[in-house]
């Protein structure tokens, strides 16, 4: 019997007969029964399916709560006060109800990566059609991710639903555990962040294979283009589309209308947020530079609006503030909703004739319109921008005051300080006003940049003062000035560069890989991500951005003009910095560790976790840094990562996702691995010392960036290049030596060339090991042993002998 | 005498209980009736006119956590013990009975905090006021919530009076 495949048939002796297969029953399931896809023991696993793995990770990575709220209030028992780890009226404590809540970040996140790859594939396949095949550029190992967790080996978008449907079960799943009357104990509550974080990364896998394959997006390009950046680039006199959001598939019709009737100079195309970083993918395969511009990322926005620049705003999902519509009506710009999940309670005018929109869009007699059709999205945005931007022009449409009305509202402040209570950045706003009044505006100016653009500050002044206006008039000049240059996102890392560089992260000749993600909510401001960016890649670690951070790295500029992207290549190897694209192509960090497994060390992936997330926690030398993580979905990608024994750091602010997870160094038992030779238990040094965790400044950071880059793995010249840069990073921002640089020390060949004699030195005198000094050699000392040949694994079921 | 403790606006709450707003020569007697007290450094320490006080904070005897970037500060202050130790991590360790401390001698039964963002000392203290016994003292400029005790919002001349009448009465 022949085998019915998806597809379209025609039957001949019919004429006009056309039969469409969508999908087979069993057929995936078929096809990973087959010779061709080697399944490891857990494909497509539940809730439980990892949970061994997830206890092994978190007996020795021990959950740190910090509440941000000591109460619970799920329930109509309650609230309950949970303080000092109270029990509540259901019996769930303090712990329990943290990692409740932490997985409840989690899974929100995933599920905004996941519906928006869901909305996507609807898009997608709606115009390309489901048998429209993967195409991610040189890889044999498409969707690493995808395979990894289910088994499943997509070949065309259509086959990604199977892959979108099990994460959407798993969702269900891990949602209805936050019911009250489920789960009690903290660590299967962790065990289930950890599954979320795991399925958020196949969502966003999803994702960005489907965007690369159908929206000619680079596909794994070393060399691709470049994108404007920043509010300066912007050229205020033309009509301006603002896009804000993450969701490409509409304003691709705003793009390509634009070309279409070539307004190409007319018009400027611009967007904040991911939406505005995959704008400038979107057909910029091979190398083209993009065209449209990125102004920033979330903090950008209600600044760029109430510069009154745009003239019309078109929105669709993640990271769109609640107050776009309500903003952008008192300065008379459009805002057009092309996504169910936000509608901001306009009319859906979806099957309305394009004139009768344009029309009340201009008018004002509407404030904005839901259009779910993006063919007329793309007419509508754009003519109403060219029809709006002359009568905005001619009324000055600007909530920025005037110089009169500027000096009237820094006079009228009472220094009551309400507004620095309230702010989450605790911004000295009070001094700055007090500067203003006796005409120094250095202060505010000072604020334009660590301004997270939030305005709480403005709902708590007592004079109404719009302070945040008030930073944004007295920063002008600063304003102008930003004009950066972002890498057009490349998309994964190919075959060929993981099979180059593979021995070198495993051997840790190359450093290590510093995977800066996340959101804008820095400590200081957007240069902090510039500074850890430029040393690290000083240092030839390897950095690889996505999102919101690829862009703030991208608005400074060195002393000869350049930014970073221009100073440092892009290819996946030592010294080079790469952008792999949008929030959701975070996923191509994650499969890269996956792809060097797989490639490099040939461990099998399909449905094999477990033992690829030993590999990597034991063999890569990976960390991620979250410095600016402000959202649920950051919390999921950290999850992630952390389920594959990545670790990941966020600044300060993200203590407030309620829970870290960091390991003691000092309780030595939890800090052994097993030989996989012999099944010997082998003790290894304290790293990666946390699997998340958050840093206090910048300075900080660096080298806790690469002490958590030394794996097990290294080979002496790996530790001794990793050793050297921790030393030194920790002498140049800490001032010290650190204090735990001889636990990674295993023989003499491990310690920094330059400074051999003098560690020796400080190992025999403040450390009393024992040294051959006519040798050179350490002749006792070191808790553990180099041997070249060591195969450290945290699965004893992986080792010789053990049944697998 | 300072007042330490004027200011004490809130605006947003961890749950039923809050800082209790505390004068510098209580903080002193407060510090001094413990016995492993621990003065955790944040980055905002290195303004040099906060440097120099807790400085002589740490002359008094009383050992330094340096968070952050902090420990740059007290790099050259020989009779200073201070030693580097991340935030978040020091909040897993002040938990554990079975800690050795900074010095190797066992855990603190006093924290007291100075020179840290507001919203990262008040996440870090909120582990420690749920999780552990440990008594903690804010004196920052902020007023710290979730410390046991804690000066108010202050400006920059008060905190400087408020910091040294304490290290006055030490």
């Amino acid at each position: 019997m022949s085998q019915i495949k998806t597809g379209k048939f025609s039957i001949d002796e019919l004429e006009n007969v056309q039969i469409t297969i969508g999908s087979v029953v069993g057929a995936l399931e078929q096809e990973m029964d087959s010779e061709e896809l080697d399944i490891g023991p857990s494909p497509c696993p539940g809730i439980k399916d990892l949970r061994n793995w997830d206890f092994n990770l978190l007996s020795r990575y021990e959950p740190v709560y910090t509440p941000v709220c000591d109460q619970c209030c799920y329930c109509t028992f309650g609230k309950c006060d949970l303080s000092k780890n109270k029990e509540g009226a259901c019996g769930i404590d303090m712990s329990s109800h943290q990692a409740r809540e932490f997985l409840l970040r989690v899974i929100t996140g995933a599920a905004a990566h996941s519906a928006h790859g869901r909305h996507l594939l609807h898009y997608l396949i709606e115009k390309y059609g489901p048998d429209h095949p993967i195409d991610v550029g040189a890889s044999n190992l498409k969707t690493p991710i995808i395979q990894l967790v289910t088994g499943m080996k997509p070949e065309t978008i259509g086959d990604l639903q199977k892959a979108l449907e099990y994460v959407e079960e798993q969702l269900t799943q891990l949602l209805a555990t936050i019911q009250v009357g489920q789960e009690g104990a903290a660590l299967d509550f962790e065990s289930k962040a950890l599954h979320g974080g795991m399925i958020d990364h196949v969502g966003m896998e999803v994702s960005d294979v489907a965007q690369i394959s159908c929206l000619g997006m680079p596909k794994a390009e070393e060399n691709t283009g470049y994108a404007e950046l920043g509010m300066g680039c912007i050229d205020s006199e033309k009509p301006m589309v603002l896009t804000i959001g993450h969701n490409v598939s509409a304003v691709t019709h705003i793009m390509d209308y634009i070309g279409d009737h070539g307004l190409e100079d007319e018009v400027e195309l611009g967007g904040l947020c991911c939406t505005s970083i995959d704008m400038s993918r979107y057909k910029s395969e091979g190398a083209h530079d993009s065209k449209s511009k990125v102004i920033g990322p979330i903090a950008k926005e209600l600044k760029f609006i109430r510069s009154g620049v745009p003239d019309v705003i078109v929105v669709d999902e993640q990271c769109v503030r609640a107050d776009v519509l309500r903003e952008a009506k008192e300065l008379h710009m459009p805002v057009i909703a092309t996504n169910e999940k936000i509608m901001y309670g306009l009319r859906d005018r979806s099957d309305d004739d394009v004139e009768d929109i344009v029309s009340d869009l201009v008018s004002g007699k509407e404030p904005g319109a839901l259009l779910l059709d993006f063919d007329k999205v793309g007419e509508v945005a754009t003519r109403v921008a060219m029809e709006v931007a002359p009568i905005r022009s001619e009324n000055n449409m600007t909530a920025l005051p005037s110089d009169d009305e500027f000096n009237e509202l820094i006079n009228s402040c009472v220094h009551c300080q309400l507004c620095e209570n309230t702010c989450p950045t605790n911004l000295p706003i009070s001094d700055a006003f007090r500067l203003a009044e006796e005409g120094d505006m250095s202060g505010l100016v000072d604020l334009h940049d660590p301004c997270v653009g939030c305005g709480k500050c403005e709902t708590v002044c007592p004079k109404d003062i719009p302070i945040l206006n008030t930073i944004e008039k007295s920063s002008q000049q600063a304003i102008r000035e930003e004009k950066g240059k972002i890498r057009v996102g490349r998309g994964q890392i190919s075959d060929p560069e993981i099979r180059e560089e593979g021995v070198n992260l495993v051997l840790g000749t190359t450093p290590g890989i510093v995977a800066m993600v996340g959101c804008s909510n820095y400590a200081e401001g957007t240069q902090d991500i510039y500074k850890i960016a430029d040393e690290m890649l000083q240092r030839n670690y390897i950095v690889v951005v996505s999102g919101c951070a690829a862009m703030d790295l991208g608005m400074y500029k060195n002393k000869d003009g350049e930014t970073l992207y221009e100073k440092y290549p892009g290819k996946f190897t030592k010294g080079n910095l790469l952008n792999v694209g949008s929030c959701v192509s975070n996923s191509h960090i994650a499969s890269t560790a996956i792809k060097v497994a797989a490639i490099f060390a040939q461990r099998k992936i399909s449905g094999n976790y477990e033992e690829v997330a030993d590999y990597i926690m034991n063999r890569i030398g990976a960390t991620g840094l979250a410095w600016g993580a402000y959202s649920q979905k950051a919390s999921a990608i950290a999850s992630g990562c952390n389920r594959l024994g990545i670790p990941v750091i966020v600044g300060p602010h993200g203590s407030k996702y309620r829970r870290a997870l960091i390991g003691r160094p000092y309780a030595e038992d939890k800090w052994n691995v097993y030989d996989a030779r012999n099944g010997d238990v082998i003790p290894i040094a304290s790293v990666p010392e946390f699997l998340l965790t958050t840093a206090g400044t910048v300075e900080e950071v660096m080298p806790m960036i690469a002490k958590n880059c030394i794996r097990p793995s290294d080979n002496n010249m790996g530790r001794m290049i990793k050793l050297t840069h921790y030393i030194e990073l920790s002498k140049k921002y800490l001032g010290v030596l650190p204090e735990d640089w001889h636990n990674f020390v295993r023989s003499e060949q491990d310690l920094p060339l330059a400074k051999r004699d003098e560690l020796l030195n400080i190992l025999e005198k403040e450390h009393g090991w024992e040294i051959d000094w006519d040798k050179k050699k350490i002749i006792s000392g070191p808790s553990m042993k180099f041997d070249v040949s060591v195969q450290p694994t945290n699965l004893e079921r992986l080792c010789k002998g053990q049944e697998v | 005498m300072v007042d330490a403790t004027k200011n004490t606006v809130i605006t947003t709450t961890w749950g039923t209980t809050n800082a209790r707003p505390v004068q510098p020569a209580v903080v002193a007697k407060v510090i001094k009736k413990a016995k492993r007290p621990l003065l955790i450094t944040g980055g905002d320490v290195l303004d040099e006119d906060i440097l120099k006080r807790a400085v002589e904070i740490g002359k008094k005897g009383i050992q330094i956590a340096a968070t952050g970037n902090s420990m740059t500060g007290f790099v050259d202050e020989e009779s200073v013990f201070a030693k580097y130790i991340n935030a978040h991590s020091l909040a897993l360790y002040l938990s554990d009975s079975g800690w050795k401390g900074l010095d190797g001698h066992g855990n603190y039964d006093l924290i007291v905090a100075l020179g840290h963002k507001k919203y990262y000392i008040n996440q870090v203290l909120s582990g420690v006021r749920n999780f552990t016994k440990l008594k903690s003292i804010s004196i920052e400029r902020n007023y710290i919530q979730n410390a046991t005790m804690s000066f108010g919002k202050l400006n920059k001349e008060t905190h400087l009076k408020a910091l040294d009448e304490l290290i006055d009465n030490l």
